[in-house]
Formats: structure tokens, sequence, C-alpha cells
């Protein structure tokens, strides 16, 4: 069989944007989806403030993953939903799937390039270590939003939420709409991780209490859980002795993180980065293995939708480049590395050989600021400065560099220095 | 119903001696209080098939320890359970710890254990390179094996079902009175058993189970709670063998297993406690944990952790096993005190208790029908190409990969939940087919298993349990007028 | 009384009081967030995404929300009036599930089109 110029793994927000942007009538495309229909998460994210970037109005999941559907339903391209990938090995230069389903069981497929669209998967209880008794009800935050919006099951009356993050405010107030007592928040970190909006609409207007500061330090329960201790903690993170308040409660709900999933794809071997999880790729999405490219959740974790679908539909437009001009990876490589008060920046690095005049590098910092400015670096030489105001770490910064600074020698590096805080 | 014999406990002691006992023309119950077969040390333990270094010579604990590692590699063959034969490394940081290597050297030899040798640091570190660079010498103990040790007791049981014998979940001994040559055993559930023998294996619980018939019970269980760390299947070859450091007063130490699914299994601590059933972790074991583990091997990927969990020990003032007929009693027999290594000894404990307790007492006729072999449901993963295929020709639910984690389809699930002992919840698929066994932990797959089992079990999604009965996941229906 | 609130009008975020009496707002940067703050004591309103039930083979639940938003206190109110709905495949994006709840003007309507 022929193989396909290009596979798309994954049909969420990511993966229907970066066939957009990879379309082409010339070219031979694949996308292949694991659930019975195209969406991803989006579909079971049915609360509004999606797309304000992207369409200019504010649409829930559902919505916002339709309308990408229907830009690609007319295309000429093979979709497979309820379709898994279970491994993809490169050789000879051609990438090798091996697919699932109930209609063909195991088989495989070709592609010359492959895009990785695969979404990310919730940090567990066992990965954040938390203690305590193992009993049911804990579960993270998205498999409850997931048992409540898609097959109509509530999984606890008592409720109690371990992080901040967007997914967990949301569902403070999801199940307290639908009957739940949800009693209280409790953050890791001095400041929230969630939207001040959603902090006011979900938390306040349902006078929850978000403690910061605050973490999980016993869990009860022999068989269903019964109740959760939370203790203050000191810069450390550690217990301030003390300050332990108990809430009986039937479930505990994590939103502690999300890690992009990619473990289908450890055959490939391409290069990872520790701080996103994802695959450290260049200013094309292209990964450390040549013709496979990375984009959305899959690649770092974002705080909103339209900007995976803005990444995704370049990583697209760049596979079709790849493909349609033939290109090679080239030997001048430039590495971007954060420094002070960055956590991560993205792409990591710059094929210095590809024609582009400028490029965006997305990066997140590790403090909050009211006013900042971000140095950016050229080896031991200043490039340029630029002000911030409002940043967190929880939204993502943009930073553009023009081609025609990178004339120094060394790598790049960005730091961030707080002003006002 | 009247039987024969009547275990207490599906652990891996009452597991092992109800199979052994399988091979006899007797009437044999298996009773667990859990809502599945050995839920609490078998399977929340090391998994390590010891050599039998460690036990003082002449104790019970050493006779039996050597005999059944023996034993393991004939139940590998007879009831197809993994066994992984690593070898381990025990690990001297200094002068004074490999003057305890050279004595592990000379117990091992006394204890009968074969091809341990002493190796310095070169010769260790070309065998394993992660071994932290503190380590000046080791002991390698090349009979050291590794198993899933829930999954043997399974077997066991499974076999021991299929062999004649009654496997009862749910049943929570309460009350036991002799009345002429039977006991009476009646269960917090409400059923009562007639039997002639009461063979107590309920590990953490054999002392209350004994006060039920002895006036003077000869041993205090003293639980001690080890905590673990479990780290995710794609750290496979950091380290091949287990590493042990030194023992000391608590035990072995903390040690770090490579699991047979490819896991590295860290842990445990070692702590004395009164609770006979807290399971629960702490910031603090976990940490003792993972300094135990730095001093084994260097540049250890904690950041792949998974889960972590505990299991209570059920040592005893006895300090060796307390394997022997009641005092007070006739055809009461304590197997009690089985802490490590309990489950290197258990084949043998089942037959100490067997050949050595009973046959004297009883002549026990021989089971003609005993078919000593049990087949394992081979998981999709492990199927070669062409048994994936038949597989997927005969039930095409094997096309559907519902745990990516593990690789695990419909049709592995499905297999399990029908397995002689059923699979019939969440936790009871994870232990079996290992569906959500992985860095998710069943977050991605965790809806779909609830589904499956309710279709299988043709019960509603709200009626499937976590684990226990009444751990139902899902609590209600929205939208539903009440 | 006061009444303290964060205003959510920008990314600033201001920590705003209203007196409950006279609705003066202080700590506010710019006058948005005394718009938002009297906005919020006298009238405030919410949308509101939920979902009903209906007969797919994909989904038991159909994603729902209200055209515009309407007044907070009605939220659960709403919430028990769609608990009873039961809605029919095929829907599409956008059909009318229940029409001016309340007499408010505002529709609840389909996120999310169903087929089959």
């Amino acid at each position: 069989m022929k193989p396909y110029d290009i596979v798309i793994i994954g049909g969420g927000a990511a993966g229907l944007a970066a066939l957009k942007g990879a379309y082409d009538k010339s070219l031979n495309i694949c996308l292949i989806e694991r659930d019975k229909t195209l969406g991803g998460i989006l579909k079971q994210c049915i609360h509004n403030g999606f797309g304000l970037h992207h369409y200019n109005e504010e649409l829930t999941g559902p919505e916002y993953a339709e309308r990408g559907i229907e830009e690609v339903l007319g295309l000429n391209v093979d979709i497979f939903t309820d379709t898994t990938v279970v491994d993809v090995v490169k050789e000879n230069g051609t990438f090798e799937l091996m697919l699932m389903n109930t209609k063909k069981g195991e088989h495989r497929i070709k592609a010359i390039s492959t895009i990785i669209s695969s979404g990310c998967y919730e940090r567990t209880r066992g990965a954040i270590q938390l203690p305590g008794d193992r009993p049911a009800g804990i579960m993270p935050a998205g498999s409850a939003q997931r048992h409540l919006n898609i097959d109509g099951y509530m999984v606890g009356k008592k409720v109690f939420i371990l992080g901040s993050g967007d997914i967990g405010l949301i569902m403070a107030r999801r199940m307290t709409l639908e009957g739940a007592e949800v009693l209280g928040v409790a953050e890791l970190m001095p400041h929230s991780n969630g939207l001040t909006r959603n902090i006011v609409q979900c938390l306040h207007d349902f006078d929850i209490p978000l403690y910061l500061s605050h973490t999980i330090s016993d869990i009860k329960g022999k068989s269903v859980l019964e109740s959760i201790t939370i203790s203050e903690v000191d810069e450390n993170f550690d217990y301030i002795e003390g300050t332990e308040k108990t809430f009986e409660v039937d479930t505990l709900l994590l939103s502690v993180g999300l890690i992009p999933d990619i473990n289908m794809f450890d055959s490939l071997k391409f290069e990872v980065s520790k701080k996103t999880g994802g695959a450290i790729v260049d200013q094309t999405y292209q990964t450390s293995v040549e013709g496979l490219f990375a984009c959305g959740n899959a690649l770092h974790v974002h705080d909103l939708v339209d900007f995976v679908t803005e990444e995704s539909t370049k990583a697209g437009q760049q596979a079709k480049a790849y493909i349609l001009n033939n290109k090679k990876r080239s030997k001048n490589t430039l590495y971007v590395t954060p420094s002070s008060n960055i956590s991560y920046i993205l792409p990591q690095t710059l094929d210095m050989d590809d024609d582009f005049n400028e490029v965006v590098l997305s990066l997140r910092t590790t403090t909050n600021a009211l006013t900042g400015k971000f140095h950016v670096y050229q080896g031991e030489t200043l490039l340029f400065s630029e002000k911030a105001k409002f940043v967190v770490p929880a939204e993502m910064e943009k930073i553009k560099i023009k081609k025609e600074h990178l004339k120094h020698s060394g790598p790049i590096s960005i730091l961030f220095e707080v002003v006002s805080q | 119903m009247t039987y024969d014999f009547l275990i207490i406990g599906s652990g891996i002691s009452g597991a092992l001696i109800a199979r052994e006992l399988s091979k006899y023309d007797v009437k044999t119950i298996l009773l667990e209080k859990e809502n599945d077969a050995a839920n609490h040390a078998t399977s929340a333990n090391s998994a390590i098939i010891h050599s039998g270094y460690d036990p003082d010579p002449g104790s019970l604990k050493a006779k039996l320890n050597v005999e059944g590692n023996k034993l393991y590699d004939q139940l590998e063959k007879e009831l197809d359970i993994p066994l992984f034969k690593n070898g381990a490394f025990m690990v001297a940081h200094d002068k004074d710890e490999e003057g305890l290597l050279e004595r592990y050297l000379e117990r091992a030899k006394t204890n009968g254990v074969p091809g341990v040798a002493l190796l310095d640091q070169a010769e260790a570190k070309k065998l394993e390179p992660n071994l932290a660079d503190s380590v000046t010498k080791v002991l390698n103990l090349p009979t050291t094996k590794v198993t899933y040790p829930w999954e043997v007791a399974i077997a066991s049981i499974e076999n021991a079902v299929d062999n004649g014998v009654l496997f009862e979940k749910n049943q929570t001994v309460e009350k036991i009175d002799k009345q002429d040559e039977y006991y009476v055993i009646k269960t917090a559930e409400g059923t009562t058993y007639q039997s002639r023998y009461v063979i107590n294996a309920a590990g953490a619980y054999a002392e209350q189970i004994a006060k039920m018939v002895e006036k003077n019970v000869q041993y205090h269980i003293t639980p001690r709670k080890g905590e673990y760390i479990v780290l995710d299947r794609r750290v496979q070859g950091f380290i091949k063998r287990t590493l042990y450091p030194t023992p000391d007063e608590k035990g072995k130490g903390v040690l770090m297993v490579p699991q047979f699914h490819g896991n590295i299994l860290i842990g445990p601590n070692s702590e004395l406690q009164s609770s006979l059933d807290d399971a629960s972790t702490s910031k603090g074991g976990i940490n003792v944990v993972k300094e135990g583990a730095n001093r084994l091997a260097k540049n250890i990927p904690f950041h792949q952790t998974i889960r972590t969990f505990s299991g209570v020990r059920a040592s005893s003032t006895h300090h060796d096993f307390y394997i022997k007929p009641s005092l007070e009693q006739p055809g009461f027999i304590h197997v009690a005190g089985i802490d490590s290594p309990g489950l290197t000894a258990a084949p043998a404990i089942a037959k100490y208790v067997v050949e050595t307790l009973i046959i004297p007492q009883e002549t026990l006729p021989i089971n003609k029908h005993f078919n000593p072999r049990r087949q394992a449901i081979k998981l999709y993963d492990d199927m070669s190409l062409s048994e994936r295929q038949e597989a997927f020709k005969a039930d095409q639910r094997y096309g559907n990969l519902v745990c990516k984690c593990e690789r695990i389809t419909e049709g592995d699930i499905v297999r399990h939940i029908h397995r002689a002992v059923k699979g019939d919840s969440v936790k009871a698929i994870k232990k079996r087919a290992r569906a959500g066994a992985g860095i998710c932990q069943g977050g991605y797959c965790e809806h779909q298993i609830i589904k499956i089992l309710a279709k299988e079990l043709g019960k509603t999604p709200l009626e499937i349990n976590y684990f226990a009965k009444g751990s139902n996941i899902l609590k209600r229906e929205t939208k539903v007028k009440s | 009384m006061k009444k303290e609130m964060i205003c959510i009008v920008c990314p600033v975020g201001c920590h705003v009081s209203i007196d409950t009496k006279t609705h003066e707002v202080q700590n506010n940067k710019c006058k948005r967030g005394e718009r938002y703050a009297k906005k919020e004591l006298l009238n405030p309103t919410r949308m509101l995404t939920t979902t009903v039930n209906i007969d797919s083979i994909h989904q038991r639940r159909l994603p729902v929300k209200t055209t515009d938003a309407i007044p907070k206190e009605k939220l659960f109110d709403l919430m028990d009036l769609l608990e009873s709905v039961e809605i029919k495949i095929p829907v599409n994006l956008g059909d009318v599930i229940l029409s001016n709840v309340f007499d408010t003007g505002v529709d609840v309507v389909a996120t999310m089109s169903l087929k089959d």
C-alpha cells in the first residue's frame, strides 16, 4: 500500500486544526481518532469561554469542536474514528503505524510524515504521592467531568477539590449545580492556577472556599472515602502543624496538572522535554525525528484551546511544506533556553536554515508579576527587552524574534525580571 | 454444609493450602472476608522469591524459605504463573556492611542457597551500571526471583476450585463453636458452615480468629506496615536485579525490585502499628523509602512514579512462623505470623500443613482426578502475532483497545471478568488484566471498564464497585426526577 | 454594609467593595469596575451550561446552554426545569430545547448536534 503523505494522530482541537493546516488537494492525508466521533475532550467541556480569540465569540466546548469538525468535513481525506494507535516505528524513512479497531483488528498503515496531536492526560494521585488511605472516591476532575457530562452520572454528594486549575473550578460549579455540596478547593501554591473569572463564577457564586497554600495531608476511608484533611504548607511545601482542617466528603477530585499523552510513540525515541512532558521541537513543530511533528496539548499543555488551534494549524502547514518542498532537516540548530523566572520556552530549538523572518516563542514564567520585563539574549549579548503586564504562570506569554537579530553566537536565552508584584 | 476442611483467609498461604488439599478426596472450603481473593499482605509486598540467605538457620522460616523457593519453579510450570528469574544483589557501603555480607554468605551456604558469591564494586557495576556509587561490595544471590504474588494466589485458588474446592468471598468469620467433632463457623454475612478442621490463615487477623477458639493464644500479632513506591513500566531495564541493603533489626530494609511487567517497586519502610488494617501511606514514610533507595542506585527516575501503597505484614511475637495445631482444640491449625519470607515459603507452608500436620492424624484419600495444571489467560499484548489474529477472529472485542497505557483490550477484560474467580470490580480487573495499572491509573479507561463490567455482569453502571461491596464509583444518575 | 468582590472585566482583577445601601464603589481602578460592581449587586446574571437527557448512541446527555445570561438566582430553578426534559435524536446545534425561560426572553439551546 502506498504510504500516506501525512497521518494525524488525534481528532480533537489540535488534530482538526492540524488537518486544516496540512490539507492540500495533492496530498494523501489521514486522521486517526480513538473515540467514535471527532472533537476530543472539548465534547465534555460543556461550559463556555472558548473561541474568544479564534472565532471572536464565546462558545462552549462542544460548539467549538463542531466548528472545527465542519471545517474539515468536506475535505478529501481519510478519517478513521474508533481506531487506536498502538505503536509507531520509523523504518527506511517511512513511519509505520500499528492501529487497532473492532472492524479490522490490528493493522498497519504507512506515512511519510506524522503529526502527534493526541492531547494530554490528567496527573494522578499516585504521581503526586498523596498520603493516606486508598478508598474509592478519589479521581481526576476530568474523569468526573466525563462521567457527568457525557454519561450523566454523579460521582459524589459531598466533594472536595485539590488544585485550583480551571478543570477543578469548573467542576466545583458543575457538581454544585447538579446538587452536590462542594466543601472547598485547596491549592498548594500561594496563588490560584485558574482564571479569575472562574474563581468568581465557580467558587464565589456558590460560597465555596479556596484554601491557598494548602494541600491534602491525610485521606481516611477503608473502602469508601470518609474524610480528607488539608494542611497549610510553608515555602518548602511542608505541612505546618496545627493548621489541619478535616472535611467529611465522599469524593475528592484532583485538578493537579495535565501531561502530554505520548507514550504510544515511545518506540520513535524522540527527545522529550522534562519541563513540558512533550517533544522538543523547532519552529516548524518538527521533533528530533525527521518528519515527525507535534502540536496541541500533546506538545505542551495550553491554557486556551484557541492557542491550540493556532499552533496546530501552523504545525499542519509545516508538515505540508515538509512534504511539498521535500525538505531535509538541517544541522544548523540554535537552542532556546529558559533562564531566571522562566519555566519553559517553545520551540526549544530553531532550524536556522529554515526560511523564516521571525519566530514567535511561547513561554511560561514561574512567578506572578503585575509588571515585568523579558530580556532576550543570544549568548552574552542582550538582543532586546520587552515590557509585560499581568504575568501569571497559568497564562502563556509570547515573544517575537526576528531572524536578522540572530547574528551572534551562542544559544538564545530569555529571563524574566519582576518589576512589581 | 459440612466440610472436612475450612480455611479462613485467601491470601497466599490459604490459597496454596486449598490447592494442596485439593490433591485429596476431601471436602474443602476457602473463605475470604473481602470482595476478592488475596487483597491484603499478598497483594502489597515486595513480590520477591527470596533465596533464603536471611532466616536463622534451623528455624521454620529458613527451612520453608529454601524449599519454597525451589517449589516456585514447579508452580511456574503447573499454574502458569509469572516468574522472573532476575537474581539479586545485597549491597554494602563500608567495612561493617561488607562484614555483614560475609556473614550472610556463610548463612546462605548453611541454609543451602545455591550460587551465592561476593563481587567487588567493579564487577557489580558491570552487571548493574546504575548501582549507587557509594556501594563498595555486593553479595550476588542468583536464585532470588520475582513473581506476581496476587496472581499466584488466584491461580492456586482457580486450580483448587477446578479440583473441587469451594471458594466464597465476602464472608467474614465472626464466631467459631465446637459441637462434637465439628466446628460451627458463623459469618457476619449470616452464613453457617460446619467443618471437621479449621485452618486459620487469616493473616493480620489470625489472633482474632484464634481467640474465637482458644483461651490462651500462643502468639500476638504485631502488625508492621511497609510503604512502597511504584515506577511506571517505562523504567524497565534501569536495574535488572533486585537490590537489597544489608538487613537491620527492622527487617530487610528498603529494596528496589524490578517487576515482572517492567515496573520497579521501591520499598518498604517498616513501622510497627497497632491497627490490623491501616494501609495508609505517609509523606514521612515515602521519604524514608526514597532515601533508602538512593543508597542502592543513582539517578532513580522518581518522576516516573505512578502510585504509592502500603501493606500490613502479620508479624508475630513468635518471630518464627507459627504453624502448629492448637494446643487446646484438636482440628484447629494455626498458620500465623507469616511475615517475610512468607510469599517465598507459601508453597512449602502448604505442604508442611498438609503432609506434616494433617496426614499423620488423618488418612487423606487421594483425589484421582486431581489436575495440577491451570492455564493462565494470556493478555493480547503478550500473545504472538498468530495468537493475536486468532483471538481477534474469535472475538472482535480484542480489537478495542481500552487501556492504552498497558495495551489491554476489551477482549482481555471480558475474559478476566469471567475467570473461575470472577473479576467483578474495577480493582479486580486492574489486578487481573492490568487495565488501569499504567501512567494514567485508569483516568482514561475507567468509564469504559465500568461499562464493560456492567454489561458482562448484567448490572447497571451504578452498581459497579471500585472494590468492596458498596464502593460504587457512580453514585446517582442526573436528570432523573425524584 | 459593604460587599467585597473581584472585578473580572480585565486581567487586573481589582478587589472592589460596594456599599449595599448607597451603592458607592471603592478600590476600583477604572469606571468599568464601578459598573461591574453595581451590576453584580443589583442584577447579577449568569449563563447556564448544563445537560439534558437524550437517546443518542454516542452519549447519554446532550449539552445545552442559555442563549444569554439569566438572573443568577434562577440558575437552580432552571436546573430543576431541565431535569425532566427528554430530547430525541436527531438534534442540531442551536436547536431550541426550552424557549423564553421564566419570561426572560432567553432560550435554552443544544450546543451539539447528535444524529444517531
